[in-house]
């Protein structure tokens, strides 16, 4: 299977004093005009403006991305905590109940950018956004579609007590961020393992961003230029995994297929 | 293009409103039985709609392993327990770190959510509520070290999870997978749907003319998925081919042509390389909404042409309730015991048809019938819309 192309990357990543809670970074609302988006939730207008930004890094319209030939794939470990709470605690109304799906995070995406081609949503950290490039490199290589987007989005900030409560199983600071890659057809290779149990098996961050760490470590090697091999890596519960991850173009910022 | 690596069902198991196991599942499919009834398990005085299909008895699992004991993680263990009734998986018979599990949920262990909120317990509990637990919970229970994942595509949860266990065998990263669905009732979803005002106070009617909604209902559903070369033994059935589509519409309701559920068979069928005119029995989404019927019927008809109106098209959530994540699994068990059986179990409530739902949706009792491809569709929040394609064992 040959390695996808990083066509662009969008990423918003929060920032210390956002919110009020220490130790958590924190991304503010986006704010985005129309009646459409009443009642959409912090994670929705994340996951569009991390579209948003991929489009500006890309320096590409909308347009590019819309129709049948566009795949869109989400991961997230726990996004969909924030409405779920909201809904659980009977805030934002009787329409809210939608929204705490997880699939209305990418459905958002798909409405605003016209994206109608194939879909998954994996649920899970780190490894599951390795496993989403690999997924990703397959439907390229097997002309499954054009392009594929990966949306990554984890907030934390509505259940900062109940994370607060688990400080001792994760990382913190905890850093909110949402993103979307956009990968085409390309020539490198692409390798990925993964373990359950036993030590990790490559360098571990030193925040937490549970699904979106990988695309963190790709968006600095990235901003380094993009030379030499990548590997990201990343673990979620019990799970390691890897992804060796060569190419033949460049992957630099704004470089165009 | 090589073709792609087949795919077997070897077995199924099954935890469901109208019987504990697959067997009884599908005696009560073909004899018309309904789950349907009060919810008990759970207060739903202040709900305008109280009933489902609730899993009356659902017991504590033997040898737990101190997996985490929500509702959610015991639908899914009961399944892989009748499951093991039948093919024997514990003790594992292969390296523990070659068999995978791939489970679809649309609302994952969101009642721990509600029970930690509400200060039960809430440092164990919040961890149970993320999506994933309950698959974590299901790989501990069998002593699974392979590859575990969860995929939340709504109601067409089941449906992902079979094509992603699929995957995971074609590209060698397990050489077992248990793969299926599951969802439990609990007052989140409940509340939710009685806010959307989808729930019916009448019985559940697919493609009725009367139709006036859905009911819940939960369950859990799994497929040991083998590849073929590596199958042993007896298999239920083969998984061909699958497809997904998003409707790019809106985010709660269906496009209101079934476009991206047609793209999705079109996807499924392409995927197993069968054409339309091979496709001898269709299982249905079929919730008994006014839109959804109407919507897949349509889509159906233009995705299989004149040969929608050759097949019979049945859906089982008359009697089931809709099992959410697990829907789309227990749907592909039920295309693979009717060619089993020589059997295509009823549409259950279906009465009086609905002139716009003018296929062949096996009203009244079951059918004798063999179909040898069969496609199942399903239809999620956010535009989710899945197909597979089977074929008989």
């Amino acid at each position: 299977m040959a390695a996808p192309h990083v066509r662009a990357l969008g990423m918003l990543s929060g920032r210390p004093g956002v919110a009020a809670v220490p130790g958590l970074w924190a991304l503010p609302q986006p704010e985005r005009a129309g009646d459409r988006f009443r009642r959409a939730t912090r994670e929705c207008l994340l996951g569009l403006a991390a579209v948003d930004a991929m489009l500006e890094d890309g320096r590409a319209t909308r347009e590019a991305i819309a129709g049948d030939g566009t795949a869109l794939l989400y991961v997230t470990a726990a996004a969909y905590g924030a409405s779920n709470r909201q809904f659980i605690e009977r805030r934002g109304g009787v329409m809210h109940f939608a929204y705490t799906a997880p699939a209305v995070v990418p459905a958002e995406v798909a409405i605003e950018f016209a994206v109608t081609g194939a879909y998954g949503i994996l649920i899970g950290g780190a490894p599951s956004t390795l496993r989403a490039i690999r997924q990703a490199g397959q439907m390229l290589d097997e002309a499954r579609c054009d392009r594929v987007l990966l949306l990554v989005v984890e907030i934390f900030e509505e259940c900062a007590d109940l994370y607060a409560r688990y400080r001792r199983y994760t990382k913190w600071p905890l850093v909110e961020t949402a993103a979307c890659l956009w990968l085409e057809r390309g020539e490198g290779t692409l390798h990925f393992e993964s373990r359950r149990g036993g030590p990790a098996s490559g360098p571990a961050r030193a925040d937490e961003r549970f699904a979106a760490g990988p695309l963190a470590d790709l968006r600095e090697w990235r901003e380094r230029g993009a030379v030499g091999p990548l590997e990201l890596s990343g673990r979620w519960r019990d799970e390691h995994a890897r992804l060796q991850w060569s190419m033949a173009r460049s992957h630099a910022r704004g470089s165009a297929a | 293009m090589a073709a792609p690596e087949r795919i077997a069902i070897a077995a199924a198991g099954a935890v469901t409103p109208i019987g504990p196991d697959l067997e009884t599942f599908w005696s009560g499919l073909v004899t018309g039985v309904s789950g349907i009834s009060q919810i008990e398990r759970f207060n739903v005085s202040d709900l305008k709609v109280q009933r489902g299909g609730e899993v009356k008895k659902l017991g504590r699992i033997k040898d737990w392993c101190g997996v985490p004991d929500c509702r959610a993680t015991r639908l899914l263990v009961a399944a892989a327990d009748d499951l093991c009734a039948q093919t024997p998986l514990r003790p594992l018979p292969l390296d523990p770190e070659r068999v995978g599990v791939v489970v679809g949920t649309a609302l994952g262990g969101v009642e721990e959510g509600e029970r930690a909120l509400a200060g039960d317990r809430p440092g164990r509990r919040f961890p149970e509520a993320l999506y994933d637990g309950p698959g974590y919970g299901l790989a501990r229970w069998l002593g699974a070290r392979g590859p575990v994942i969860t995929v939340s595509t709504a109601c067409a949860s089941g449906a992902t999870a079979l094509a992603v266990g699929a995957d995971l065998l074609r590209r060698d990263e397990a050489d077992l997978v248990l793969a299926g669905g599951y969802d439990a009732l609990c007052r989140f979803v409940l509340r939710g749907f009685n806010a959307l005002r989808s729930l019916t106070r009448d019985e559940v009617r697919p493609f009725d003319r009367r139709r006036t909604g859905l009911l819940l209902g939960e369950a859990g559903a799994l497929a040991l998925l083998v590849r073929e070369r590596d199958l042993r033994g007896p298999r239920l059935g083969t998984l061909l081919g699958y497809g997904s589509a998003s409707d790019g519409f809106h985010i709660a309701a269906p496009e209101p042509e079934g476009r991206g559920l047609e793209r999705a068979v079109r996807a499924a069928l392409a995927d197993a390389d069968v054409a339309p005119r091979d496709v001898d029995f269709v299982s249905a989404h079929g919730t008994a909404t006014l839109l959804n019927d109407r919507i897949e019927t349509a889509a159906l008809k233009r995705a299989l042409g004149a040969r929608a109106h050759q097949v019979p098209v049945n859906s089982i959530k008359g009697g089931l309730g809709h099992t959410m994540g697990a829907a789309a699994a227990l749907e592909a068990f039920m295309c693979l015991l009717a060619a089993q059986r020589g059997l295509i179990p009823p549409t259950l409530h279906l009465e009086e048809p609905d002139p716009e739902c003018d296929l062949d949706y096996v009203p009244g009792r079951a059918r004798p019938g063999r179909p040898r491809i069969m496609l199942s569709t399903s239809m999620g929040f956010g535009g989710c819309n899945g197909a597979v394609v089977l074929e008989a064992g």
